[in-house]
C-alpha cells in the first residue's frame, strides 16, 4: 500500500481541516479536559447502568444460568443503544472498545446455546472499558491525530486477528496432518474468520493472499494451488487428506510469513478506508454468492468476518466522522445493527451459519440488499478526507 | 432546476422542508449540498457541435402530463419496478427518494448530469457512460403500484384512503405463466431514449440513488424501430400499434384521467405492462397464410381482411373467429399501445430464442379496457398458441410533474 504518500496526505488533510477547528472556537484547546462526571451527565448515568446489568451478567455466568445470561444479554444492548450516540459523539475511542466487547456478548445472548466461556471474557473485558469511560477525558485531539490514532487503532485490531489466525490455523493444520477428516472439519472456519476480517493486510503482501486464499478458479494451474481452500476441497468434496500434509505445512509457513510482515506492517488512513470497502466488495461478491466456500458451504461465517472487519474501520474512523459527519456516522451505525441482526437469523454460533445452499433466493437477496446498503454508506466515509 | 423552489409546502405531516432536505441529502449519497440547502452542482454533457440532432433532442420533464406516455416513440426503452426497503415506515423518506429522483429526471432528460465531489475519495455521483451522448429524447416516468398503498392487508404509509380508484392487483388472467420474481412491484420506473446507453445510465443511476429506500426488483429492455412516420412492428414480423389514438381529444378520452380519480392523479394514466414470450420457432415453422389468419391482418401492409390500407377500419365479418384483430376489435375497448420487443439469449432447455414483446399499455380506465381485453384476449386469441404470458403489473402514473414540484408530491401534500 502506499505509505510513502502518508506524510503528504496528512499534511493536506491538516490544512483542509483547519477551517473547521477554527470554525470550532474555543472547544478546541487539545485535550481540553472534561470528563463525565456530573451525576446527571447522561453517559455517567448511562455507563452506571451498564454496570450494574454487566455485574448481574457476570452472575448468570457463574451459576452458568442461561436464561439469565440471555436476559442480561440483551439488556445490555438495549442500555447501550439508549445512549450510545453520546459515548460516539464525545469518547469515540472508548465507544470503538465498548462496541468490540459489547456487540460479541449480545450476538451470543441471542443464540440457543450460547458460548459461557467467551461471554466471561468480554465481560470481564467490558468491565474495565466501562470503569475507563466513567474517568474517560473527552476526545478533542486534533484531526491529523485523529487519523493517525484511527490507523493505529485499526492496526491493533488487524494484528489480533493475524495473531488469532495463527492460534487458530495451528490445531486445523495439525488435524488436517493427521488425517483426522472430521476433526478438520470442525476446526476449517475458526481460522477462516480471523482471515477473512483482516483481509485487506493480507493482501497487500504480494503473493501470500493467493498462497492462503486462492479459490479453485483463481488459478492457472491447479496443481500449483494451494491454502484453506485446497484443504477445503479435500475435505468436504474428497474426504480424504490423502496428501494434504504438503498443503498443511506451506498453510502454516503462509500464515507465520503474514504475521511476521504484518508487524513492521504500515498504513495509510485513505488505505484503511479503501480496505474496510474492499471488505464489503468481498463479501458482495464471492460470499454471496457462494463461491468463496463452495466446497463446505460456509459462506456467511466469511460473509459476517467480512462485515466485521470493515466495521473496525468504521469504528477506528468515529472521532474524525464526528466532524461534520456524524449524521454518516450514525446512519452506518445503524446499518451495521440492521446488518448484524439479519444474520443473526442464520447464525447458530460464531463458527456455525446456515449453509449457504440452504438459503432461499430471497434470502440471499434480503442479505445482499443489507451488504449494498452498508457499502453505499461506508463508500462515503471518504468525506472525511 | 432551481433546488429551493421544491417542496414548497412546509411542515405537512411533521416533516419539516429542513427535515426533508436533509433526508434528501443522505439518501442522496453525496449530493453536493450548498449553503442555502441542495444546490446540486450540475454539469452539462459536453456535446454542443453540429452532431446528429439525436443527441441533442430534448423532451421536456416538467408538464401537465408524465413524458414517455404520448411522447413519440423513442427506440430504446427500459421498464423496471422498485419495492420499497422494508426499513422504511417513514412516508418522509419516501418524499425524499422522489424528491432526488425528481432532480435526478429533471437533469438527465435535459442532457445535464450531476458533477462529482471535489473529494476524489468518494465514489463519482455520476457513473458518465452517457457523457457527450446528449439527451436522445430520454423520458423517464413514474408509476405506483398497488402494493405502494396496500401490503398484506395493510395500509402501509397511511396512503390508502389516496388510492386511485383504478388501481387493484392484477387479476388472474386465462393463459398466464406468470413469474412473480418480475412482476408488479411498489413503484415502476420506465426510461426510454433513442440511444440504448443513454436510457441505461439514466436507468443505472436512479437505481444507484434509491438504494436504500427503494431497491430494484426487476428490469426489463427492449427496443423498437420502424420507418419514419409509420408503424414499427413487432418480432411476429406484423406491424404493432396500428389502431392507437394519436390526436389529442382521442387521448384525452383514452389515455389520461379526470376529475373521478383523487386529485393528485388527475391527469395521469395507468401502464398496463404484459411481458409475453413468443415462441418464436414454432412461429417461423407456421405458414404465412395461418400468421395473417392468426392476427387478421396482412402481414406486410398490416390492413385488416377485406381492406387495402392498413388504418382502414375493421371489417367484423372478414376476420377468422379468433383472430387478434377481431377479438381486440369486438370488446370495443380502447388503449394507448406503447410497447417494446425484447430478446434475451436462448433458452438453455430447448436451445430456442427467449425473445418477445414487452407490451405496455397506457389508459384512464384499465378495469374497463385493459383487463377486460386481456381476458377475452386470454382465453381465445389464436395467438395464444404463439404466446406465454410471463409478466405482469399495472401502475398509476400520476398527473406531470411541474416545474419546482416532485413526483407524487400532491400524494403526500
Amino acid at each position: 500500500m502506499k505509505h510513502q504518500k502518508k506524510i503528504v496526505f496528512l499534511l493536506v488533510m491538516a490544512l483542509l481541516l483547519l477551517p473547521v477547528i477554527t470554525a470550532c472556537g474555543s472547544a478546541q484547546k487539545s485535550g481540553s479536559e472534561k470528563t463525565a462526571q456530573s451525576t446527571s451527565d447522561p453517559v455517567k448515568q448511562g455507563t452506571t447502568k451498564m454496570k450494574q446489568l454487566n455485574s448481574k451478567l457476570q452472575d448468570a455466568l457463574k451459576k452458568n444460568d442461561v436464561a439469565a445470561i440471555k436476559k442480561y444479554g440483551k439488556q445490555i444492548n438495549t442500555q447501550w443503544l439508549s445512549y450510545e450516540n453520546g459515548v460516539r459523539d464525545r469518547f469515540p475511542l472508548q465507544y470503538a472498545k465498548i462496541e468490540r466487547y459489547q456487540q460479541p456478548i449480545y450476538a451470543q445472548s441471542n443464540l440457543a446455546d450460547p458460548d459461557v466461556a467467551q461471554m466471561k471474557e468480554n465481560s470481564d473485558a467490558l468491565t474495565g472499558q466501562l470503569s475507563d469511560l466513567l474517568t474517560a477525558k473527552e476526545t478533542k485531539s486534533k484531526p491529523s491525530k485523529q487519523m493517525n490514532q484511527a490507523v493505529d487503532d485499526y492496526l491493533s485490531y488487524a494484528d489480533e486477528q493475524i495473531d488469532m489466525l495463527v492460534k487458530t490455523t495451528k490445531p486445523f493444520v495439525k488435524a488436517v496432518k493427521d488425517g483426522d477428516v472430521e476433526k478438520a472439519k470442525e476446526l476449517y472456519t475458526l481460522p477462516r474468520i480471523y482471515y477473512e476480517r483482516a483481509e485487506p493486510i493480507a493482501e497487500s503482501f504480494g503473493d501470500l493472499d493467493p498462497a492462503i486464499d486462492a479459490r479453485i478458479n483463481d488459478v492457472d494451474d491447479v496443481s500449483k494451488w494451494t491454502g484453506f481452500h485446497e484443504i477445503e476441497r479435500a475435505l468436504w468434496e474428497k474426504n480424504s487428506l490423502k496428501g494434504q500434509g504438503k498443503y498443511a505445512d506451506k498453510l502454516m509457513a503462509d500464515v507465520l510469513s503474514l504475521q511476521k510482515e504484518a508487524q513492521s506492517f504500515k498504513l495509510t488512513p485513505k488505505a484503511m478506508v479503501a480496505g474496510a470497502m474492499e471488505l464489503l466488495e468481498e463479501a458482495a461478491t464471492s460470499k454471496i454468492t457462494g463461491e468463496e466456500e463452495r466446497y463446505s458451504h460456509t459462506d456467511l461465517v466469511d460473509l459476517q468476518a467480512n462485515v466485521d472487519g470493515s466495521k473496525a474501520v468504521y469504528q477506528a474512523a468515529i472521532p474524525a466522522l464526528n466532524n461534520g459527519h456524524k449524521d454518516l456516522a450514525n446512519a452506518i451505525d445503524k446499518q451495521f445493527q440492521a446488518f448484524d441482526k439479519q444474520m443473526l437469523k442464520y447464525k447458530k454460533s460464531d463458527t456455525n451459519y446456515e449453509d449457504y445452499t440452504k438459503l432461499s433466493k430471497e434470502q440471499i437477496r434480503e442479505i445482499s440488499n443489507e451488504l449494498s446498503k452498508l457499502s453505499k454508506l461506508m463508500a462515503q466515509t471518504a468525506k472525511i478526507f | 432546476m432551481d433546488r429551493d423552489d421544491l417542496s414548497t409546502s412546509e411542515q405537512k405531516k411533521g416533516y419539516s422542508r429542513r427535515e426533508m432536505l436533509k433526508m434528501t441529502a443522505l439518501a442522496g449519497g453525496g449530493i453536493a449540498l450548498g449553503a442555502s440547502g441542495l444546490g446540486t452542482a450540475l454539469e452539462l454533457f459536453g456535446n454542443t457541435g453540429a452532431a446528429d440532432a439525436a443527441k441533442t433532442a430534448t423532451v421536456p420533464f416538467f408538464g401537465s402530463h408524465q413524458a414517455g406516455i404520448t411522447t413519440a416513440h423513442q427506440s430504446y426503452g427500459y421498464l423496471a419496478a422498485f419495492d420499497i426497503d422494508p426499513s422504511i415506515h417513514d412516508v418522509a423518506k419516501i418524499m425524499a427518494l422522489f424528491i432526488s429522483w425528481t432532480r435526478l429526471s429533471a437533469t438527465l432528460t435535459q442532457g445535464k448530469r450531476e458533477a462529482n465531489s471535489s473529494n476524489k475519495e468518494l465514489p463519482p455521483n455520476d457513473t458518465n457512460e452517457a457523457r457527450d451522448l446528449g439527451a436522445a429524447n430520454l423520458t423517464i416516468t413514474f408509476g405506483l403500484g398497488h402494493s405502494f398503498f396496500i401490503k398484506g392487508g395493510k395500509d402501509r404509509f397511511g396512503l390508502a384512503n389516496q388510492m386511485p380508484k383504478q388501481l387493484t392487483a392484477m387479476p388472474k388472467i386465462a393463459h398466464e405463466t406468470l413469474d412473480p420474481a418480475i412482476s408488479n412491484g411498489d413503484i415502476c420506473v420506465q426510461v426510454c431514449a433513442d440511444i440504448q446507453q443513454v436510457a441505461f445510465h439514466a436507468l443505472r443511476n436512479l437505481i444507484k440513488e434509491a438504494l436504500g429506500t427503494a431497491n430494484i426488483r426487476w428490469m426489463e429492455s427492449g427496443f423498437l424501430n420502424g420507418p419514419k412516420g409509420k408503424t414499427p412492428r413487432n418480432l411476429f414480423g406484423f406491424k404493432d400499434g396500428t389502431a392507437n389514438v394519436t390526436d389529442p381529444e382521442s387521448q384525452n378520452e383514452v389515455v389520461w384521467t379526470g376529475s373521478d380519480e383523487p386529485k393528485w392523479m388527475r391527469g395521469g394514466s395507468y401502464l398496463g405492462y404484459r411481458k409475453i414470450k413468443m415462441i418464436i420457432e414454432t412461429w417461423d415453422r407456421d405458414s404465412y397464410s395461418d400468421q395473417e389468419q392468426v392476427f387478421g391482418r396482412k402481414k406486410d401492409s398490416g390492413a385488416a381482411f377485406g381492406r387495402k390500407h392498413e388504418h382502414e377500419p375493421v371489417i367484423m365479418s372478414k376476420q377468422p373467429a379468433d383472430s387478434h384483430v377481431r377479438l381486440a376489435h369486438g370488446t370495443g375497448k380502447k388503449i394507448f399501445r406503447r410497447a417494446y420487443s425484447y430478446t434475451n439469449g436462448i433458452q438453455a432447455a430447448t436451445g430456442n430464442l427467449d425473445a418477445g414483446l414487452l407490451f405496455i399499455a397506457y389508459q384512464n380506465k384499465p378495469q374497463d379496457s385493459f383487463i377486460p381485453m386481456l381476458r377475452v384476449l386470454g382465453k381465445s386469441d389464436a395467438l395464444n398458441e404463439y404466446t406465454d404470458h410471463v409478466a405482469t403489473g399495472l401502475f398509476a402514473v400520476p398527473a406531470g410533474i411541474k416545474k419546482n414540484d416532485y413526483f407524487a408530491q400532491h400524494l403526500f401534500e
